[in-house]
């Protein structure tokens, strides 16, 4: 069987740069969609995930980069790197405003941050083939856990249904301006993958890997929150409902999630197929976040060089 | 034929099903059951807090000084400071600007600025004075301290017009424990200059503070406020460029000088103190000279070609390096003050002496 090779989209590539982004909480409420503690709390658990998850994409490219022979790819590493590294900070301080809201994620996310920093961490490992194996292996992952961040970047983007439930502006800007960047930059992982190993066994096999984390952590996040929700009586999370938002709108649908797994195994996939740059950058240049970044790191920078005080 | 298969499906769904329940069971008992924790967790416990920004309301706006307005921005909650340490405000065009807290450290309901209009200037403090006002609300990072108080048998004070506003807290802090201290405080003219009357009571108990208003005595006598200088005293000075730069030139050997400026905000690389020096790379081996201006990321790269980094603007945190050597200029928005102990982010930071060494 011919192995065909995987075409981008070239007009979907952009320049990736991180923002210096900043978000006011005190105001966003416990159930920021209102009225629907469920999708509130399953979208959240993305504040449990990312932060220790994105730190460990940086931990593992690092590592990748002296395996980078080409400059446009390394440009896309290093404009990867600084995203992820904020969108990681800029989900680790919603977790200060749940504490204060009355749910301590802390047994959650301690172990989250054991999984990436232990069981994906670097490990003891003879040099040569088998730290490479774990390397590569590790890049595979990133590349299908990508895959689905594109994906809900994507959705989040389009996600009407959320607005005109009256969800938080700010939690809302938050979960766009990394969508946003997530679609930005969602080629770069596989990319890289496709760079340093490509296999499709392993395409495969780490396919697998996430899309079950995932799936594991997810539902678990999910049920945490609902049982230590203090506004809730008898929290509980369940498929029906998650299946329910997703007709709604309000969450991704079923349907949309289970027509992704056969769209990433394709032979000729590429993410540049998917999803839509212009959509994402759009969308930055009216993000209140990006903008307010835009106007200290970008415009301003200049001026800013030589402040004094008080002028 | 069949029998057997009939045989190990129930076999098979007989042993599924006891599985399931044995681990709804243990499932229900502890819900996060079975992955281990990290003992120490990470997410959720950083104190960088880099992109968090706070809302609060302007609750008091005082003309203390001729073109100079106190601000009293209260929230709730409010991160501890210590005296030296600044808020960033994000003002209502989305300029970001840097000012001292003169207030009470103790105060976890408020903060307090102070700001004196700069005709000429930016912006900034005009948009301070004319649009901050009582009720409105304002975004604050921080804050951030990059002018603490020294561990010193004695301190010396010089400071220029509204450069008082990072050093009152600390007076205060000094006064109230006893230490050796004295301020020399010049402005254009005692109407012009804020806190006259408290820092003279505080200053009362010896000779401890000299006021030099330029329109009755011309500029200060620096060169005079060294005389007698104990060893070991900690300078510290705040104010204009040409007052720092003459601190600077009469420091007696064995002085630690601590300057604020405001400058340093990201990106200035051509800026005031951004010399040459250089780095050594311990691990790798080498030593690569730092031209001025030029950053110490730049200079690593010709060594170390796949050091990482991305923003090149001191917020992303990427080409956070470890420092075994060397006083460490920091400039960038991010660490927090026990990680500046020992790292730095190459993309911005400099060195205040000659020379750095890595752990790379």
């Amino acid at each position: 069987m011919s192995n065909t090779q995987p075409a981008a989209v070239a007009s979907e590539r952009t320049h990736l740069k991180a923002r210096k982004v900043s978000f006011a909480w005190e105001k966003t409420p416990l159930h920021w969609v209102p009225g629907d503690p469920f999708t509130t709390h399953t979208i959240n658990v993305l504040h449990l995930l990312l932060p220790a998850g994105e730190r460990w994409f940086i931990h593992v490219y690092r590592q990748i980069l002296p395996y980078i022979h080409d400059d446009r790819l390394r440009e896309d590493v290093i404009g990867f790197i600084g995203q992820e590294a904020v969108h990681s900070q800029a989900h680790d301080d919603v977790l200060p405003r749940l504490r204060e809201l009355g749910i301590d994620p802390t047994p959650y996310t301690a172990q989250v941050d054991w999984l990436f920093e232990k069981l994906l961490g670097d490990r003891t490992l003879p040099p040569g083939r088998a730290s490479t194996w774990w390397l590569m292996e590790r890049v595979a992952m990133i590349a299908a856990i990508e895959h689905y961040t594109a994906f809900l970047g994507d959705w989040i983007l389009n996600a009407d249904a959320l607005d005109r439930r009256g969800a938080d502006p700010t939690m809302l800007d938050l979960l766009r301006w990394h969508g946003a960047e997530e679609v930005e930059h969602r080629s770069v992982a596989f990319d890289v993958f496709m760079h340093v190993d490509g296999g499709y066994r392993r395409r495969v096999r780490t396919w697998g890997t996430a899309f079950s984390a995932l799936v594991f952590l997810w539902q678990r996040g999910v049920r945490f929150f609902m049982e230590n929700d203090p506004t809730l009586l008898d929290g509980k999370a369940s498929f029906k409902a998650f299946h329910t938002s997703g007709k709604q709108g309000t969450l991704p649908s079923t349907g949309a999630i289970l027509r992704s797994v056969p769209t990433y195994l394709s032979r000729s996939y590429h993410p540049s197929q998917e999803g839509s740059t212009a959509q994402a950058v759009e969308y930055l240049t009216r993000s209140p976040a990006a903008l307010a970044a835009e106007a200290e790191t970008g415009a301003v920078a200049p001026a800013a060089t030589a402040t004094t005080k008080g002028a | 034929m069949a029998l057997p298969r009939l045989g190990t499906v129930v076999l098979v769904s007989g042993a599924a099903l006891l599985t399931r329940r044995a681990l709804k069971r243990r499932i229900a008992r502890s819900p996060l059951w079975p992955l281990p924790a990290l003992p120490e967790p990470i997410s959720g416990h950083s104190e960088r807090r880099a992109t968090a920004v706070r809302r609060l309301l302007v609750t008091g706006r005082t003309v203390i000084a001729d073109g100079v307005v106190q601000l009293r921005l209260e929230g709730f909650g409010l991160p501890a400071w210590s005296p030296g340490a600044h808020l960033d405000l994000v003002l209502p065009s989305g300029l970001v600007r840097q000012y001292s807290l003169c207030g009470d450290p103790e105060d976890a309901g408020a903060y307090t600025v102070a700001t004196r209009l700069v005709a000429d200037g930016r912006g900034g403090s005009r948009e301070v004075h004319e649009q901050l006002q009582e009720g409105q609300e304002v975004e604050v990072r921080g804050p951030r301290n990059r002018f603490p108080l020294a561990e010193a048998p004695a301190h010396l004070f010089v400071v220029g017009g509204i450069g008082i506003t990072p050093v009152l807290p600390m007076l205060r802090s000094l006064a109230a424990s006893g230490a050796d201290w004295r301020l020399l405080y010049g402005g254009r003219s005692r109407a012009s200059m804020p806190f006259l009357e408290e820092i003279e009571k505080l200053g009362a108990d010896g000779d401890r503070v000299t006021v030099v208003a330029q329109d009755e005595a011309g500029h200060p006598d620096i060169a005079g406020a060294f005389t007698g200088l104990a060893p070991g005293t900690a300078v510290y000075c705040c104010g204009p460029e040409p007052l720092m730069d003459a601190v600077a030139a009469v420091l007696p050997e064995g002085c630690a000088l601590h300057l604020e400026r405001f400058s340093a905000a990201s990106g200035d690389a051509a800026g005031a103190g951004s010399g040459p020096f250089e780095v050594e790379l311990r691990r790798t081996g080498r030593t690569v000279p730092v031209a001025a201006g030029q950053s110490v990321l730049d200079a690593v790269r010709t060594a170390v070609p796949h050091v990482s980094y991305s923003c090149e603007q001191g917020f992303c945190g990427t080409c956070q390096q470890r420092v075994l050597e060397g006083e460490i200029d920091h400039r960038d928005d991010l660490l927090t003050e026990g990680e500046r102990d020992d790292s730095m982010l190459i993309c911005v930071s400099r060195c205040r002496g000659e020379r750095l060494v890595l752990d790379l």
